[in-house]
This record gives C-alpha cells, sequence and structure tokens, in this order.
C-alpha cells in the first residue's frame, strides 16, 4: 500500500547509513504523539550506534576461548552421562541387561525405565511459556518409536568409561518393520488454512495453468555446538546449564518433567553455539541429565553426540506439497491451491505450516490451503529457521516461476502484476510491505534487465549462466518480555533479562539500545542475560528477539531516569535542586535543563554520587503480539536474485553470485544483519543442493548421520553476497520500527537457486535437494 | 573387574588404565595421567578444563577442534593425547586474550567473522596456520584452506575477509 514511499530506495538506503537523528522520516506512519522526543527545546545531535556498524560485545570473549558455553563448565566430582539409544525404529524393549556394563571401571549407575525414578508429561502449552514438542518424557515405556529413542543411561567418571559402558549395554528388542516412507499421505483430517472463493471452479475453467507437486527433504539443523545438559543438583536445588534458545520455557517444561517447584530449578545459557529452532524446546537428554544428578547427587554432564543429534534434538521434516495454480493471459492469478503435508513423529502433531505465506504473498479471488500430516517412526520434528515458510516458498516460489514461463512473462513482471494492496487472507491492510521495491532495487543491483529467458542461453567464460528469482515473507511479532534497568554511580549501566544472545548478537543490540537511550558509549553498558534469576525474557524464536525486548527496554529506563530526575530535583546537594522534574532531562549521559544543551548539564553518575546513591533501577513488562485482534498485517519480506554456473561436460553446478533485497525494517546494527543474512543464504543454497537426512528403509535409521555423509555447505563453496536493506521502519512493533532478521533471508534462496538452475539447464527439480542425477537427464 | 581406589591424590577419581603424559599447552607444560582412550580434545576440554577449543562432531568432520601441534593444524578429534607426549599444543587461548588479541583475532571481531562463536576457535587455530602455510593469494585459495572448518552460521565471507585483513597486512 506505500510503495510509492519506494520510488527511490537508494536514496532512502545511503541516508539511512549516515548518522540519523532524523530516523523517522521515512516511516511508514507519523510516530504517536506520546513517541515525539520529551526534551525539544534544544535540538542537538544524539550520541548513538543503533543503525551503525557495531562491534560485538561479546566478540572478545568469543575469539579467545573466554565465552563459556554449556559443555564447557567443569565442576569438582562431576561424572558423565551417555545415553543408550535404540537399535530399532519400531518395536518394544524386552530387556535390558546392565551387569556387566554395571561393573565396568568408574561406572556409577545405568540407569533405565525401572531405576532413573519417575519423569513426567509436559502439559499442552500454546503460548510458548512451557512448551516442548516432544511431551513424552525419557524412558516413560517400554515401546520404540523411532531409531536412536533413549532406552537407558550410562554414568561414570569420565566420559570414554560412560561411552564403554554404554556400547557395553545389552538391550533385547521385539522389532517390528518401521515406516520411514518417503511417500507422503494424510493421516487424520486434512485441515483447512485458509480459503477465499472457489479455487477449484476458477482453476477447471482457466485456460492456462500449473498443478505440480513439489518435495523438501528433512533436515537436521546440525548445529555446531552440540546439545549438552550440565546438571547441578544440591539436594535441593537443580542449576541446569543447558544450550537452549529460552531459558524460562526450558526451566518451566524442565520443573514439569522432574517434578520441582520452580523455585528450586534454575536454567543458565550465557553463550549458545547457535540453535536455528533445535534449541528452542528442551529435549530429553536434559531431563536425562537432571535425574542423574539428582540420583547420584553430583554434577552430570550430557553431550549429545553428533549421530544422537540426527534423532534426538528435532529435524525439519519432510513435506510434500502440491501447488496449483490458474492465471489470465495477461497473468493476473485466477487460482493458488496449496496442499501440503509432512512426515511427524509417532506421538506428536507437529505441524510444518507450508502455507504460512501462500494467502497474504499474491492477490487472488480464490485460494483454499490444507494440511495434514503423515506419521512415520521418526524422531520429533521441530522448528527449523524459517519453519512452514522457507519450503512452503520452495514450492509456491517454483510455481510462479513455471507459470511466468507458461506465460511468457519475466518473473518479476509476474509478481509485480500480482502484488496485492491488502492481506487478502486476514482482510486486512499491510502495516508495511515493499515487496515490489525489493524487486525492483535487487533487479537494478543484479542486472536482471540483462536476462535472456532463452534456457541456457547466456554465458560467460565457456560455462552457461542460469539466473532466478524469488521473493519471500516472514512474521514479525512479538513476545511479551521483562527487562530490568540499572543505574551505576561510575557512570555504567546494567540492563538484565532472561533472554540469550544464541550468536545474533542480542548482547550488542541491548548495549545499543541502552546506550542509545541514556546516550552514554556501549563500553559502558553491561549485558547480563541467560539466566532464569532474570526478569523473564522473551525466546529467540521466530527472529523475533530483538523487536520483543526494545518496548521494555525503553519502558525501564524512562523508569529509571524518572527516578533520576527526581533525585536530582530532590536533593539539595545537586544544582538542579528545587527545580521541576519536568524541566530537566537525560541527554547524551548528562542531567541538564531542557531549555540548556546538555553539555551545560552534570553527568547522571554526578548527579548519584552527589545524592551519595549507589544505583538506580527501573524494571518494565512489554505485552506480545499474539493476542488481541490484529488491526494490520505486519511480516518482513525479501527477495533473492541468484546466479549459477552450469558446466553440463562435468555436470558441474556452482552458485556464482546471490543479490538479496530484505525489507525488515530499521536495521539495529548492520554489522552483525549483514552477516545474518548472508549466513541464510549459505544456508539455504545448503537446503537447495546438499541437505537432506535419510532414513533408510529396513531399520529406519538416520544413514548420513555425520557431518561427513550429510553435507553442509562450506567456505569454498561460497558464492559472491550482495545484501542490502530497505530500511523503512514501522513503529508499529516497537519505536525504532525494527522487525526481525534471523528467518527471512533463508525464506525464497532455495526457489530462487532452482529456478536459476531451470534457466541455465532446462531441467526443472521439484525435490529437494537438487541433486547432480536430476541435472543429467532431459529437459523438462 | 575390581574397582580401583576412586580417588587419586589430587582429589579427583583415579582413572583404571591411565598412563602418564606431558603436553605443552599454550607453553605450559602438563604431566598428567589420562585414560588412553582420550582424545587430545577431550584431554584439553575435560582433563585440563582448557574449555575454548570444541567439540563439534568428534570425528574429524566439522573442524571446531582444530588446535595447533608442533607448528600443524590438526583435528584434536582424531588424535589420542597420548600420542603426544611432549609435543607443543597451541590452542586459542595461546593466540590472544581479550586485552591482548592476536592479530586474527582482531580481525575476526572487526569483520564479524563470526555468530554464535562455536566454530571460531577452530576457525582461527585454522587461520593461524594457514599465516604460516604456502597458500595462494585469493579468496579462493583461502576458502579452500579453510573450507576444513564448517560455520553452521555461515559467515564464511568475514571470515575470508578476516584472514584476508591480516595477510595483506603481514
Ligand atoms: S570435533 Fe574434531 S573435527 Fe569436529
Ligand atoms: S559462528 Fe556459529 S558455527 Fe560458526
Amino acid at each position: 500500500m506505500s510503495d510509492n514511499k519506494d520510488s527511490n530506495p537508494k536514496q532512502k538506503q545511503s541516508a539511512d547509513h549516515k548518522q540519523s537523528t532524523n530516523q523517522k522520516s521515512s516511516t511508514d506512519q507519523k510516530p504517536p504523539a506520546n513517541q515525539q522526543p520529551a526534551q525539544t527545546a534544544v535540538l542537538e545531535p544524539k550520541r548513538t550506534s543503533v543503525g551503525h556498524e557495531t562491534r560485538r560485545i561479546d566478540g572478545p570473549l568469543k575469539v579467545t576461548g573466554k565465552a563459556v558455553y554449556t559443555s564447557d563448565h567443569n565442576f569438582p566430582g562431576m561424572v558423565y552421562a551417555v545415553p543408550v539409544g535404540a537399535t530399532i525404529a519400531n518395536g518394544k524393549v524386552t530387556k535390558i541387561d546392565a551387569a556387566e556394563a554395571e561393573k565396568m571401571p568408574g561406572v556409577h549407575a545405568i540407569y533405565h525405565r525401572t531405576n532413573i525414578g519417575q519423569l513426567f508429561r509436559v502439559a499442552p502449552d500454546s503460548t510458548f511459556t512451557a512448551y516442548t514438542d516432544e511431551p513424552r518424557p525419557p524412558l516413560e515405556d517400554d515401546i520404540i518409536r523411532y531409531y536412536g529413542q533413549y532406552v537407558a543411561l550410562a554414568v561414570a567418571d569420565t566420559f570414554e568409561q560412560a561411552k564403554a559402558a554404554a556400547d557395553a549395554v545389552k538391550v533385547t528388542y521385539q522389532e517390528e518393520k518401521p515406516n520411514v516412507s518417503p511417500k507422503l499421505t494424510a493421516d487424520d483430517k486434512v485441515k483447512v488454512e485458509s480459503h477465499r472463493g472457489d479455487a477449484q471452479k476458477a482453476f477447471d475453467s482457466a485456460a492456462i495453468k500449473l498443478d505440480e507437486t513439489y518435495t523438501t527433504a528433512s533436515q537436521t539443523h546440525n548445529v555446531i555446538e552440540l546439545h549438552a545438559t550440565v546438571a547441578v543438583f544440591d539436594g535441593t536445588k537443580f542449576t541446569m546449564y543447558e544450550t537452549t534458545q529460552g531459558v524460562v520455557n526450558h526451566k518451566n517444561v524442565l520443573v514439569q518433567v522432574l517434578g520441582v517447584d520452580p523455585e528450586n530449578l534454575q536454567v543458565i545459557s550465557k553463550f549458545l553455539g547457535s540453535g536455528f529452532g533445535s534449541k528452542i524446546t528442551p529435549w530429553s537428554h536434559c531431563a536425562l541429565a537432571g535425574a542423574a544428578a539428582r540420583k547420584l547427587n553430583r554434577p552430570v554432564k550430557l553431550v549429545v553426540s553428533r549421530k544422537m543429534s540426527f534423532h534426538a534434538v528435532g529435524h525439519r521434516p519432510r513435506t510434500q506439497q502440491r501447488v496449483r495454480l490458474s492465471a489470465q493471459p495477461d497473468g493476473k492469478l485466477t487460482s493458488i491451491q496449496h496442499d501440503y503435508f509432512n512426515h511427524t513423529s509417532m506421538l506428536d502433531d507437529y505441524k510444518e505450516n507450508c502455507g504460512e505465506c501462500t494467502s497474504y504473498l499474491y492477490s487472488t479471488p480464490n485460494l483454499r490451503i490444507t494440511s495434514a500430516l503423515s506419521r512415520r517412526n521418526v524422531g520429533t520434528p521441530t522448528s527449523m529457521r524459517g519453519p512452514g515458510a522457507v519450503p512452503g516458498l520452495f514450492a509456491t516460489e517454483s510455481a510462479m516461476d513455471e507459470l511466468a514461463i507458461k506465460l511468457k512473462m519475466d518473473p518479476v513482471k509476474l509478481r509485480i502484476i500480482n502484488e496485492p494492496t491488502i492481506d487478502e487472507g486476514l482482510n486486512l491492510p499491510f502495516a508495511s510491505r515493499h515487496l515490489i521495491g525489493c524487486y525492483k532495487q535487487g533487479a537494478d543491483l543484479f542486472g536482471w534487465d540483462q536476462r535472456d529467458p532463452r534456457i541456457g542461453s547466456m554465458k560467460k567464460n565457456g560455462l552457461t549462466l542460469g539466473w532466478g528469482t524469488a521473493g519471500a515473507s516472514w512474521i514479525a511479532e512479538r513476545f511479551p518480555a521483562e527487562v530490568a534497568i540499572q543505574l551505576n554511580n561510575d557512570g555504567t549501566a546494567r540492563v538484565s533479562s532472561a533472554t540469550q544472545d544464541i550468536g545474533t548478537g542480542t548482547y550488542t543490540v541491548f548495549a545499543q539500545v541502552v546506550g542509545d537511550k541514556l546516550g552514554i558509549p556501549i563500553e559502558k553498558v553491561e549485558v547480563v542475560l541467560g539466566d532464569t534469576s532474570l526478569p523473564a525474557g522473551p525466546l529467540s524464536g521466530g527472529s523475533m528477539g530483538i523487536a520483543s525486548i526494545i518496548p521494555a527496554t525503553t519502558k525501564a529506563i524512562e523508569k529509571a531516569v524518572d527516578t533520576l530526575l527526581t533525585a536530582a530535583v530532590q536533593s539539595p546537594l545537586t544544582k538542579f535542586s528545587g527545580a521541576k522534574k519536568t524541566e530537566l532531562a537525560l541527554t547524551n549521559g548528562n542531567v541538564h535543563r531542557k531549555d540548556q544543551p546538555s553539555k551545560e548539564g552534570v553527568p547522571f553518575e554526578t548527579v548519584m554520587q552527589q545524592v551519595n546513591l549507589n544505583k538506580i533501577s527501573g524494571k518494565a513488562s512489554s505485552p506480545g503480539t499474539f493476542s488481541g485482534k490484529k488491526q494490520s498485517s505486519m511480516h518482513s519480506y525479501g527477495v533473492h536474485f541468484v546466479e549459477v554456473t552450469w558446466q553440463e561436460e562435468l555436470a558441474r553446478l556452482r552458485v556464482s553470485r546471490v543479490v538479496t533485497v530484505i525489507d525488515a525494517g530499521k536495521i539495529m546494527n548492520p554489522k552483525t544483519g549483514r552477516n545474518q543474512i548472508e549466513g541464510a543464504i549459505v544456508m539455504g543454497l545448503g537446503m537447495a543442493l546438499f541437505e537432506g537426512t535419510e532414513y533408510e528403509p529396513t531399520k529406519g535409521a538416520p544413514i548420513n548421520s555425520s557431518l561427513a555423509d550429510y553435507i553442509l555447505p562450506v567456505n569454498a563453496d561460497m558464492p559472491k553476497m550482495d545484501v542490502h536493506f530497505l530500511e523503512v521502519p514501522n513503529t508499529e512493533l516497537n519505536e525504532y520500527g525494527a522487525r526481525g532478521i534471523g528467518e527471512i533471508g533463508l525464506a525464497g534462496l532455495a526457489p530462487a537457486l532452482a529456478n536459476a538452475v531451470h534457466h541455465a539447464t532446462g531441467i526443472r527439480v521439484r525435490n529437494l535437494p537438487i541433486r547432480i542425477e536430476d541435472l543429467m537427464g532431459e529437459s523438462t | 573387574m575390581v574397582q580401583e581406589a576412586a580417588v587419586g591424590a589430587d582429589g579427583k577419581p583415579r582413572i583404571a588404565g591411565a598412563m602418564p603424559v606431558t603436553l605443552k599447552i599454550n607453553k605450559k607444560q602438563y604431566s598428567i595421567e589420562v585414560d588412553p582412550r582420550t582424545s587430545l580434545l577431550d584431554c584439553i576440554r575435560e582433563n585440563l578444563a582448557i574449555t575454548g577449543t570444541k567439540k563439534g562432531c568428534d570425528h574429524g568432520q566439522c573442524g571446531a577442534c582444530t588446535v595447533i601441534v608442533n607448528g600443524r593444524r590438526i583435528n584434536s578429534c582424531l588424535s589420542l593425547a597420548l600420542m603426544h607426549d611432549g609435543d607443543e599444543v597451541t590452542t586459542v587461548e595461546g593466540l590472544g586474550d581479550p586485552d591482548h588479541m592476536h592479530p586474527l583475532q582482531d580481525a575476526f571481531v572487526e569483520c564479524d567473522a563470526y555468530q554464535c562463536g562455536y566454530c571460531t576457535s577452530g576457525q582461527l587455530m585454522s587461520a593461524a596456520a594457514l599465516l604460516t602455510e604456502q597458500c595462494g593469494h585469493s579468496d579462493d585459495d583461502v576458502r579452500e584452506a579453510m573450507s576444513g572448518n564448517i560455520c553452521r552460521c555461515g559467515a564464511y565471507a568475514n571470515i575470508v575477509s578476516a584472514i584476508q585483513q591480516v595477510r595483506s597486512k603481514s
């Protein structure tokens, strides 16, 4: 609705890169009155790092090995736990013989269903405050539903001893044939996710139509930090060092599973080796480590092996998606149908919501989206970066490319023709949507107007080039958050919240916000996260962390500053003694009269020293955005342009160039922001070309369960990347207009790449990952 | 098998069948007894509690555990501690500390050559070794030489920038 503002995005961007004291000038809407700067009498440049390339404040710790991750914790008397995983995928444990293992050197115990003690289920939760994707606690019964399901736990003095003992536990099974079939059909009722008009009728009567099925492979997150728990039990209280994207949720789950009161369990995660969704909810190993620590009254370290992480800590499930599109000869869509399945585990209803963006991405009067689950003998699936939207967009954006070819129309033009004016799924106006702006800028930077649409027609240095594009979208929401601020009398500030930095730069952005609001350098801001003893902060998921913490942080700062100004006017010892609080302000770290510039004022720490105050605190919370009636449709958008090179005689496909333009509002720190998008492009390349967890049909095991057999992109796979942000802040979500950027960069990359492959080779690959074998056949 | 005396002189549990080894890590000498099955990686992390070096796979497939032994970079998970008697081992802690960062460490911070930081120690040790290896000048040469170190966060472009920045200055 406001794409007229995109008319000159380049100019806008360079303006945003400059120091911006008038940063609100390019917002989508006027800031509400209460967000106008309070102290307008003297206008002066504000000291801030927000929006500027900023080094991470935790960087020096990360590059020197001083950042302490979960499995880095070592405690006196600590023992090591190694789980025993089932070697069947369907059946029953009939006997566990631990006699030999128990006698091995250093072994403290072999736990199994009959001696671990009771572990409890987690009550249903839909608010992501006590949520787990796998509510069945470990060792609850003898039924095996997926390969590798934990059946026992060996605990010994050293890792080597525990591993040897785990290997010596003899488990007898009654085995049944597992179902890990990749062909998906609906096990339960098909659910209609969204519909309008009569899609089938429009499709049947259309002259131009497309009906194709796309699949995406199961993906394993394969974060480099292995999942781990170090459980410390002091006889009453647990301290759980965990690899988690949400310390608060983690705690709320574990108190239920272990059956303890909330005050007796603390979760700590100071540094996380990323999660990409796999560490959003606690997995079975956390409870095993906790139970063993309680039984033995000793600290227990449990690190989930790489092999186990292919079944024990979630995965993106396989999807199978039928897309039907119909259009008029001028390209206008007359219908969209998107029907998808994903596999899930036997006990859990994990839905990969592939239709996430389908209802609002394009304008069409007729639409129907359905979902269904297929139960398989696989571990519990979970969110993986851009859940739903990422595999969903592979199908729909590939289909749009196929439709453009049928229409003999440029694929960018097809998108422009079908750009909606409102969110037709929700029937609400868009809060901020600049998808066409992304296409225009991206096409410009990429040189898209040079594209010859004929298959294999573009050559460079003896290689065939393929150019493809696709669009993307991702939600923009907020979790509830609570943040505490503390002003110290040495001129520093401390901000704390029980959220965590999973590698996205949360520590740094927190410092930037506090620095911006107080007008102090970020070196003077201490950020304390990753501990449930702090005020309850948000999950790091859904690209919502930063958007969520900003309102609570600014409110907490307002409270602390109000207290500071009150103290300044009340005390006879400051130069503001007797003034009215409303006549004062805090700018650039100084308390000053509003009618005077801040340099005439006094540093806040001086005021505190004069009044003899050690610290001033403020705490505030802000609500989430999931409940309540929505006024507008709020999402982020993005576009990728991908160039591949194809060497037919060697069947060699490379990705040479990617131009990405992202519309995610204000970018708080372009240094870390660009890095996140580039990282997502890398992951997208993996999704498109390499990654797929293969389940072996007779045993049901994820068979390529190592980093040698599950291929991840490496440095030599890197294309040249050119990432741009179309910074149009929308302040509905928070005052800076920052939305999340963790996921949007992955969305749309795989279809853009597949579309480029088609352009180069004439082969349309509808099943990810694209394999060389696929490209050695006939053109399709 | 008979359980041995549970606790040794250092108060730590005595490990059955442990054998002596002397390692020089970051210029400091450590004479310890280790279970012969202990990898160099686990020895550094668990026995000596020097935890900057990370484990990402334990199978020589990710590079997170890269350390420099006698001037060469190796995957410390693929090597037994006992094989390194008398060897000089350098870990990320030996490169520099937060107040005295090695130029590579500073360049990694400046170029944002990480996100979560978990692969970073391995990347840095690979990069430190690369500085002394025969490696061509181009970005592609560096990419190839750094491809044994997986970064799931995908900070590859910045890793190459950081390394090239240091190489161009030295
Ligand atoms: S932990 Fe050694 S290479 Fe992965
Ligand atoms: S920084 Fe996270 S794996 Fe490289």
